[in-house]
């Protein structure tokens, strides 16, 4: 395997590496057991948050993650640094270059950041969600939960329900699952649908002809108020009504076992309802706590100033 | 500079171009002063002459490019009229339209004054032309100061960039202009559709997660201003066709006689979408690169006949603003220094287009257009050609590059053929 020293999207990645980074979060993923949860394997690196976006969780993962390897963690802080003064990009990465950190966690609202981040530095750079683009460790780790609930995912079914348009973890979740060898569908308003999606993946307006498909499991998107300027839907409540896990619908995946997973955070009321955050076939908890270990075996394959 | 310019010289068993033929004419080119005084299969016994082998070399008229951005005054960072004269020459174009989207806009007769004053110094100054704006500081509102601006030396009206995009703006501006005899050049889009677009919508759009322009918003807005040009009876330019369907509805309007014309540009026939690749800012453009199948169609209708002129809608930008993120970063590249040698390598080399073709769409159609005197070989005629020589290569490094600015896909290619000499009004402008 070659060294890699990024980590920007999923499209990029080899068989081989997406193996690699699944088996070793196993591993990673036994330390939360025990009481003391440290291995020094990033003892002396320093791990960077660089965050454009706000963001809680996702932010809180690599920080998790990066400290339960040991590293230094750094958060830059956005909303009181040059950036709001009007600092380019690559202006801030020429400065965090002379700081000689080893890794830059990014995320940025318009795609492709990370890559011209990633040119301009000999840091690994992780993308943790870019634009409409990519959301690499997500998909990752969404790969490695469902293959703690399947022995085998060729041929599982996976049904992604929301705003595809607008959703990085559409796109990096539904490769991930492909690549693995599930079968993809999306569920999405007419006008959240991507003009030309990959033609393996399966569309579908309503849940009617969806659960007709027979997925086994039910990924809901957060409906992405903020990323909105035009309007897609007409009211929450409709969206709800449409194209939400309302509590007959949670009772119809009840009734066939069907997992149901989300990236958070959840709208509740809109996408979910509350009857659906207590089912009990919810992955949405494991998902966080795989989140920590995926990104540890992410930390620890990255070999910053490796070419590429 | 008078005993050399007095001194004829033999272009010697040159491959000569015309529009009127696809095939080339093997012969002797003589030149004195700044006329052709004799073309023949050989011309021999002339006295004081220097003889310049062109054996193997097309000789073909220089080119014309009507869409370029000099991006004099205000931008000048990115180019001034003086740099975008030597790229036009680089690449063997003696002269061009520059657009109005300078600071401040070149909306009346003022400004086509200062800038045409600047272009005289440049060493094509005299084949240098200014397209006024449609409206006022190009914001689709107030019409700008057309008779003005044509006594100016304007000659043609275009808010180039983005379309006027009320339409009964565009409908006054048309009746206004029909009787100052200048076309009106239409940048095709209706903004509302391309919505914060910044790459053609598509499977790649989807890939990269970009906002995509879909190719009704080019569509719709060609559809809208033929109709108007039907209306209204003027002469319509519609500046680079990217689409398949843009250019059938063109293709429908000239049939049926209305007065619509239109431009291709090199890199909608040579690139699309999947180009792209890691959100190369280089092939980042408006109207965007379409498809492959765009890219074909567009290459037949241009061999058909369907596309008046070639441009190169050649649009400096600097390092600095084209090193951004994808989304962020500005449309536009650079062209006239590649054009040629683009075409060369990937159409006319393999025998898909003809030099005839060449000729017609990017020297002599666009003068007329222009209603200029285009400038074919031939006795008596103005000597205004370039000598390409189809069996060098080039590089196309930042060190070859006249523009100021280096925002190209062809960055650091190197294409078949080379520009080997252009000459203006008799003078050799450029030998390699």
């Amino acid at each position: 395997m070659t060294p890699r020293k990024d980590l920007l999207d999923i499209a990029s990645l080899t068989d081989e590496e997406i193996e690699f980074v699944l088996a070793n979060a196993g591993p990673f993923k036994d330390l939360f057991k025990r009481t003391v949860k440290k291995v020094p394997t990033l003892k002396g690196k320093s791990v960077l948050t660089l965050f454009y976006e706000p963001s809680t969780r996702t932010r809180s993962s690599f920080e998790v993650a990066a400290s339960r390897l040991s590293a230094d963690v750094i958060g830059f802080d956005i909303e009181s640094s040059s950036v709001v003064k009007g600092e380019s990009v690559l202006d801030t990465v020429e400065t965090l270059e002379s700081m000689k950190v080893d890794y830059i966690i990014v995320r940025h609202k318009k795609s492709g950041t990370p890559n011209l981040i990633a040119q301009n530095t000999r840091a690994s750079v992780i993308n943790a969600g870019d634009g409409w683009h990519a959301h690499p460790t997500q998909a990752l780790l969404d790969a490695f939960t469902l293959r703690e609930k399947f022995k085998d995912l060729r041929g599982a079914r996976v049904l992604i329900v929301g705003d595809i348009q607008h959703s990085r973890v559409a796109r990096s979740t539904s490769l991930i699952l492909r690549r693995l060898g599930m079968n993809v569908a999306y569920l999405s308003p007419g006008s959240m649908m991507p003009r030309e999606i990959p033609q393996e993946i399966a569309q579908f307006g309503n849940w009617d002809d969806a659960l007709a498909w027979r997925p086994d499991v039910v990924y809901l998107l957060r409906v992405q108020s903020e990323r909105m300027d035009e309007p897609f839907f007409p009211s929450a409540a409709e969206y709800h009504r449409n194209y939400g896990l309302t509590d007959a619908r949670v009772d119809i995946i009840r009734e066939r076992g069907l997992w149901l997973m989300h990236p958070g955070p959840v709208n509740r009321g809109v996408e979910i309802t509350d009857r659906g955050m207590n089912y009990e076939k919810s992955l949405i908890n494991q998902q966080v706590e795989n989140g920590i270990a995926v990104r540890m075996s992410v930390l620890y394959w990255l070999k910053p100033g490796a070419e590429g | 500079m008078g005993a050399s310019r007095r001194m004829k010289r033999l272009y010697h068993q040159a491959q000569i171009a015309s529009e009127d033929s696809s095939q080339l004419q093997l012969g002797d080119v003589l030149v004195e002063g700044d006329r052709i005084i004799g073309v023949a299969p050989t011309i021999s016994g002339v006295s004081d002459c220097e003889v310049i082998d062109c054996q193997g070399r097309i000789l073909m008229p220089a080119m014309f490019d009507i869409h370029v951005h000099a991006r004099e005054p205000g931008h000048e960072d990115k180019e001034n009229i003086g740099s975008c004269a030597e790229a036009a020459i680089n690449g063997g174009v003696t002269g061009f339209v520059m657009m109005a989207n300078t600071s401040p806009t070149i909306d009346n007769a003022g400004v086509v004054r200062t800038v045409l004053e600047s272009a005289r110094r440049a060493r094509i100054g005299s084949s240098i032309y200014v397209a006024g704006a449609i409206t006022k500081g190009r914001k689709g509102e107030e019409l700008a100061g057309i008779a003005g601006m044509k006594s100016a030396g304007a000659v043609m009206l275009s808010d180039n960039g983005h379309a006027v995009d009320n339409p009964q703006v565009l409908r006054r501006a048309m009746e206004y202009a029909k009787h100052f005899d200048m076309p009106i050049a239409s940048h095709c889009e209706i903004k509302d559709l391309s919505g914060k677009g910044c790459m053609h919508e598509g499977k790649v759009s989807y890939a990269l997660g970009l906002p995509g322009m879909p190719s009704i918003s080019e569509e719709i807005g060609i559809s809208r201003d033929v109709r108007l040009a039907e209306y209204t009876g003027v002469h319509l330019n519609i500046q680079h066709v990217t689409t398949a369907e843009g250019m059938s509805t063109i293709k429908r309007a000239k049939d049926r006689g209305i007065r619509v014309t239109c431009e291709i540009t090199p890199q909608h026939l040579i690139f699309n979408q999947e180009h792209i690749g890691n959100y190369d800012t280089n092939y980042k453009m408006n109207p965007p690169l379409r498809t492959a199948e765009d890219n074909a169609a567009l290459l037949n209708g241009l061999k058909d006949g369907w596309f008046d002129v070639i441009v190169t809608d050649h649009s400096p930008h600097t390092p600095f603003e084209k090193n951004q993120d994808f989304a962020s970063a500005p449309f536009g590249i650079t062209g006239l220094e590649t054009a040629l040698p683009s075409l060369f390598h990937h159409f006319v080399s393999k025998g898909i287009l003809d030099w005839g073709l060449i000729v017609k769409r990017y020297s002599a159609e666009p003068r007329r257009m222009m209603k200029l005197a285009p400038v074919p070989v031939k006795e008596g005629g103005l000597a205004e050609f370039i000598v390409f020589n189809p069996e060098r290569s080039m590089t196309f490094t930042q060190d070859f590059m006249k523009s100021k600015s280096i925002n190209t896909p062809f960055i650091d290619q190197t294409l078949k053929g080379m520009v080997e000499r252009v000459i203006y009004r008799g003078e050799e402008l450029l030998v390699r």
